[in-house]
């Protein structure tokens, strides 16, 4: 029979100052295997931890149940406390009286008292079956994996590898610098974007730690916490990049002309092409959909002027695999559809209802214009230029629940660059609200003001063209009436979405996507970076919406994280996972799609039964280092063969008879 | 029909004779009229007693389970409702492919026993039973009665899905019409009762859940339950405990206990052969029950009738990201 000790925690008046815990401790002491039960002011504390371990002495005790707060809090802290005092620390239960108990029926003590006991009993129930659990070990490949090449997967990749461990970078785009790069300057300092963001890709591929992969993406995601074996598919580049000097003469003579995706089409790059001058890897690729080689069979311009014969038609993709011991996920953000989903807007066919995106192309020294905001449809210069604030943000109807974060400022920004290069110009910016929550927003936001930007809160209802003008119409709700003014350039500040392929890249490393499409972190506030599966992080905009401020701060923290667990010789796995009763396990499989994480395998097994010859018998088989013990595969067998341990069934059922029977 | 009967047994004698397969498990003529019984024919002479007709509702394919950690290979007569069960048995990994030989029978309907008897008079005796194609004909020591066929189809072939096999090595004769009637949806019964209230629900199952003898026939003849060990047989602590067979305690919640958690472990993968109903000695509307959570994995998940393939999951052991969770 178990000796189990009862230790009733008053959390100062939180439960004290409900129910009568010395009552509770008294009632608690008649429950079968009970031999000590006491209650104490802070059970947490030092002398309360103290007296548990004293008492685990005293009474020879070998189960503890602690009725006081969620274990979420406390549950860590006293298996510490059992393990101070010799005893396995999963010999432990707790029953949570203050937030499932004395916080909601604060009003109603009597009531309280009752079920607080029975909290209590449901806990010595479990208590009397559990059994002592031991933690295995699994060793730490000290390397890591960054999905995404953007600041986010950039800062991260420097970060850890600075501090000695090797990262591999894959990005899919021909260059890393993911949507920073494209930028003109950034909000709220206005320091050029490129000017900050080009010195981190170069160190990233000069960084001796960093094995970098463009034009690449993760195809396959085996394994677990610490021992991740990542397949990686690198796409045909057609360029031997061993051989390049990056001279660019085979772009200059290439006859193929095609829109350039890092100007969002407002200019063209060639069949092969660097996407823009200070792009890392400085190395061209080959669009084969677009090359008149592929798709005429004549040409080879390019292979004939490349001096160093690096071009290379038959070059294949190829299929590498890396082991990683941790996985940083930074695939970033693109701009929602707008064009889909706001007809008012003219679904994307007048030219000059651009996206924040464009203008940033626009504004750009560097970009197709040489930096002199332009109208696309006539290159003229606009003089009054209309910006439209959450444009598929905020809008549940046509597009996104959520507010982007980044738009209000960066609207403000380019209202300001507008007033700046164009003197005489009128800007008007049409809102909902303006939010400026950021170190300088404020001040930001203001100086745009004096600059002379006119706000009007309302949504715009329709923009239609008339002559080489766009009307734009809405309304100003402060002022209760409604406005139209002639455009000569609207810029939609279109909602961010997460990335294309963000389904696929999440299924690989096993983590959620929320409602809205962005990855789903540990916990909003006390595990930002941290995700459900083991040894997989998640950094700036793939987790939603940001400016690059949270993003580098929020890589930074991946890589912190990612630096504690490579940090390690070899990791203990939680011991609370399934694990298969062989000699009732059918083998039916049903337990293997039911396993989130694919944990689950089904192995073959020689069984000796007296008076048979042996036979080979298929059952399954847990896997400790992916197993996260949610208990799927436990609901979907039958036999119950399959149960995790410390919530095994007995205990539950034990536990639903306390509390109902 | 005398075709069918031929082949079959022209194809058993060959695969016993080539020692293809070590037994051949189908059906034989009963000990009366009205019935056949199960034939595990293991020589070829033996195959001679292979028979077919509308008189063979037995699932043969439960029977499979009996040599499944063996190494000899088996043929097993199935019809479309029972081809079902082979899926079954495929995809839960009870049965591997290659030791099977599945020999389809074309399937006009099967007839229920219970009523055919019902129609003899009191004191005659069945002595042969005759399908003229639209009739069938009793014929007793007293004379001959002659009923349209369809008076006697049992109630699941009226709402039958499949009439020939979705799986089988071997068909023993060509397709003949399916017995499935108009007016019998496939849910139609499950919506009369979804339709009583709370109240009335709860006691019309009440009331038949009471009459349950605990003597597991429907348990035994299900190819879904093919544990090694069932929890029932298990022992348990708790309320559990009088679920198990062992539990002397036979109430009305112990029952309720003992079908709900068959019902669970069932759904998403009964085949709605239909035997279990068949086979209860008090007559308990087993499929009803299953039929119920069939619908709602249709509606839910958009899961079709278990078994019409070897692909489709149960949707009670998958998990998908973008399963419906209303309730979260
Ligand atoms: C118009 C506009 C102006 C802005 N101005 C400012 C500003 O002034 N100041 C400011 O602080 N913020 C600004 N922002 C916000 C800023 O762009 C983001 O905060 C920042 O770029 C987020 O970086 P990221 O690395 O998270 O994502 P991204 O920059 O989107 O990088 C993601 C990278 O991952 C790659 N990737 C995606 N999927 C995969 C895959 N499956 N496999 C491999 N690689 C993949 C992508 O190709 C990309 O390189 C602005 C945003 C917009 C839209
Ligand atoms: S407990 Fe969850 S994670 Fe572990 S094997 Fe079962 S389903 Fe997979
Ligand atoms: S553990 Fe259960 S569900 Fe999994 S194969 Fe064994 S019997 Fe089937
Ligand atoms: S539950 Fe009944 S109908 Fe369903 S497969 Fe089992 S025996 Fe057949
Ligand atoms: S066959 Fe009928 S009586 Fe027997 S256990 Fe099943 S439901 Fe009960």
């Amino acid at each position: 029979m178990p000796r189990i000790g009862v230790f009733v925690c008053w959390c100062g008046s939180n439960i004290g100052g409900v129910i009568d815990c010395p009552k509770l401790a008294a009632d608690a002491g008649e429950l079968p295997g009970v031999v000590l039960s006491t209650e104490y002011k802070y059970m947490c504390s030092e002398p309360g931890q103290n007296s548990i371990i004293q008492a685990i002495r005293d009474h020879r005790l070998d189960r503890v149940v602690v009725a006081s707060c969620s274990p979420r809090l406390h549950e860590e802290t006293f298996r510490k406390t059992l393990a101070r005092a010799g005893l396995n620390p999963y010999l432990f239960e707790m029953a949570n009286i203050r937030e499932h108990c004395t916080w909601v029926h604060n009003k109603e003590p009597e009531k309280a008292q009752v079920k607080s006991l029975a909290l209590v009993s449901r806990a010595v129930a479990k208590a009397n079956l559990l059994e002592p659990l031991f933690p295995s070990s699994i060793p730490m490949t000290k390397r890591c994996l960054v999905i995404g090449g953007g600041i986010a997967g950039i800062q991260a990749a420097l970060d850890v590898a600075d501090a000695g461990h090797e990262v591999i970078l894959v990005e899919k785009e021909p260059t890393i610098g993911g949507n920073m790069v494209k930028l003109d300057k950034t909000f709220p300092t206005l320091d050029c974007s490129a000017c900050i963001s080009t010195p981190k890709m170069v160190s990233v591929s000069t960084h001796p730690n960093i094995t970098l992969y463009t034009y690449s993406e993760v195809a396959g995601v085996d394994g677990y916490i610490g021992n991740f074996e990542v397949t990686i598919r690198r796409k045909a580049s057609y360029v031997d990049h061993s051989e390049c000097t990056g001279c660019g003469d085979c772009q200059t003579k290439c006859p193929t002309k095609v829109p350039s995706e890092f100007n969002l089409g407002l200019s063209t790059r060639k069949a092969i092409y660097i996407p823009f001058p200070q792009a890392v890897p400085n190395k061209p690729v080959i669009d084969a959909a677009n090359c008149r080689y592929f798709t005429t069979g004549k040409c080879k311009v390019c292979q004939k002027i490349c001096t160093t014969e690096a071009i290379d038609y038959e070059q294949q993709d190829t299929v590498i695999t890396e082991k990683v011991g941790a996985i940083v996920v930074a695939t970033g953000y693109q701009l929602f559809d707008w064009a889909a989903a706001y007809g008012e807007y003219g679904y994307g066919r007048y030219p000059d209802v651009v996206t924040g995106m464009h203008f940033e192309r626009l504004v750009n020294a560097a970009g197709p214009t040489g930096g002199k905001i332009q109208r696309p449809s006539d290159q003229s210069e606009p003089k009054t230029v209309v910006f439209i604030k959450c444009v598929g943000s905020r809008d549940p109807a046509k597009g996104k629940e959520y507010c982007s974060r980044a738009c209000c400022m960066y609207t403000a920004k380019h209202a300001h660059q507008v007033l700046e290069k164009i003197p005489g110009a009128n800007v008007y910016i049409f809102y909902i609200d303006v939010r400026t929550p950021g170190k300088g927003y404020e001040e930001f936001y203001q100086r745009t003001i004096s600059d002379g930007a006119v706000y009007v809160r309302g949504r715009v209802s329709k923009i239609y063209q008339m002559g080489d003008k766009l009307v734009v119409r809405g309304s100003d709700t402060l002022l209760g009436r409604p406005v139209e003014v002639e455009a000569d350039m609207v810029v939609l500040a279109s909602a961010m979405v997460s990335s294309s392929g963000i389904q696929d890249v999440a299924r690989m490393v096993s983590v959620q996507v929320d409602k809205d499409g962005w990855l789903q972190e540990a916990h909003p506030k006390l595990r930002p970076v941290e995700t459900h599966t083991g040894g997989v992080f998640v950094a700036g905009s793939c987790q939603g919406p940001k400016d690059i401020p949270d993003t580098v701060a929020q890589a930074s923290a991946a890589a912190a994280k990612v630096c504690g667990l490579l940090s390690r010789e070899e990791l203990a796995t939680d011991p609370m996972i399934s694990t298969v009763n062989q000699a009732i396990c059918t083998g039916c499989g049903l337990c293997v799609p039911a396993c989130p994480y694919q944990a689950v395998e089904l192995k073959t097994i020689t069984e000796r039964i007296p008076g048979h010859a042996p036979r080979e018998r298929t059952v399954a088989d847990v896997n400790s280092g992916l197993c996260q013990g949610c208990g799927a595969c436990n609901v979907a067998c039958r036999p119950g063969a399959m149960q995790v341990k410390g919530f095994t069934n007995d205990e539950l059922v034990a536990e639903v008879d306390a509390i109902c029977l | 029909m005398k075709t069918v009967v031929d082949n079959l047994r022209r194809e058993a004698a060959r695969l016993l004779a080539g020692d293809e397969v070590k037994m051949v498990i189908g059906y034989a003529a009963g000990t009366d009229a009205a019935r056949t019984t199960p034939c595990f024919a293991t020589t070829p002479e033996q195959a001679a007693l292979l028979t077919w007709g509308p008189l063979c509702a037995n699932n043969l394919v439960k029977y499979l389970l009996d040599y499944r950690f063996e190494d000899t290979r088996l043929a097993v007569v199935v019809k479309g409702c029972d081809s079902r069960a082979v899926n079954r048995l495929l995809q839960d990994l009870q049965f591997p492919r290659q030791r099977l030989v599945v020999l389809g029978v074309p399937c006009g309907g099967q007839l229920d026993r219970a009523s055919i008897l019902s129609e003899i008079p009191p004191g005659a005796r069945l002595q042969d039973i005759e399908d003229t194609g639209e009739d069938l004909v009793l014929v007793t020591d007293k004379g001959r009665l002659s009923f349209p066929k369809d008076r006697f189809l049992m109630d699941k072939c009226y709402r039958c899905e499949t009439n020939m096999p979705v799986v089988a090595d071997f068909l023993a004769g060509e397709p003949v019409p399916s017995p499935a009637r108009e007016g019998f949806e496939h849910t139609a019964e499950v919506d009369g009762m979804e339709a009583l209230d709370i109240a009335d629900k709860s006691s019309f199952w009440d009331n038949e859940f009471s009459r349950c003898l605990r003597c597991t026939a429907c348990r035994n003849a299900c190819p879904a339950c093919s544990c090694k060990e069932c929890v029932f047989e298990q022992a348990v602590p708790g309320w559990q405990q009088s679920g198990i067979i062992g539990s002397k305690v036979n109430s009305l919640p112990e029952n309720a206990v003992f079908h709900l958690i068959r019902m669970f472990h069932v759904t998403g993968r009964c085949v709605d052969c239909g035997e279990c109903e068949r086979v209860c000695p008090v007559g308990i509307p087993l499929r009803l029950l299953y039929r119920k959570v069939l619908k709602d994995a249709r509606i839910l998940y958009g899961a079709g009738t278990p078994g019409m393939s070897t692909e489709t999951v149960s949707p009670l052991s998958e998990f998908r990201p973008d399963d419906p969770e209303e309730f979260m």
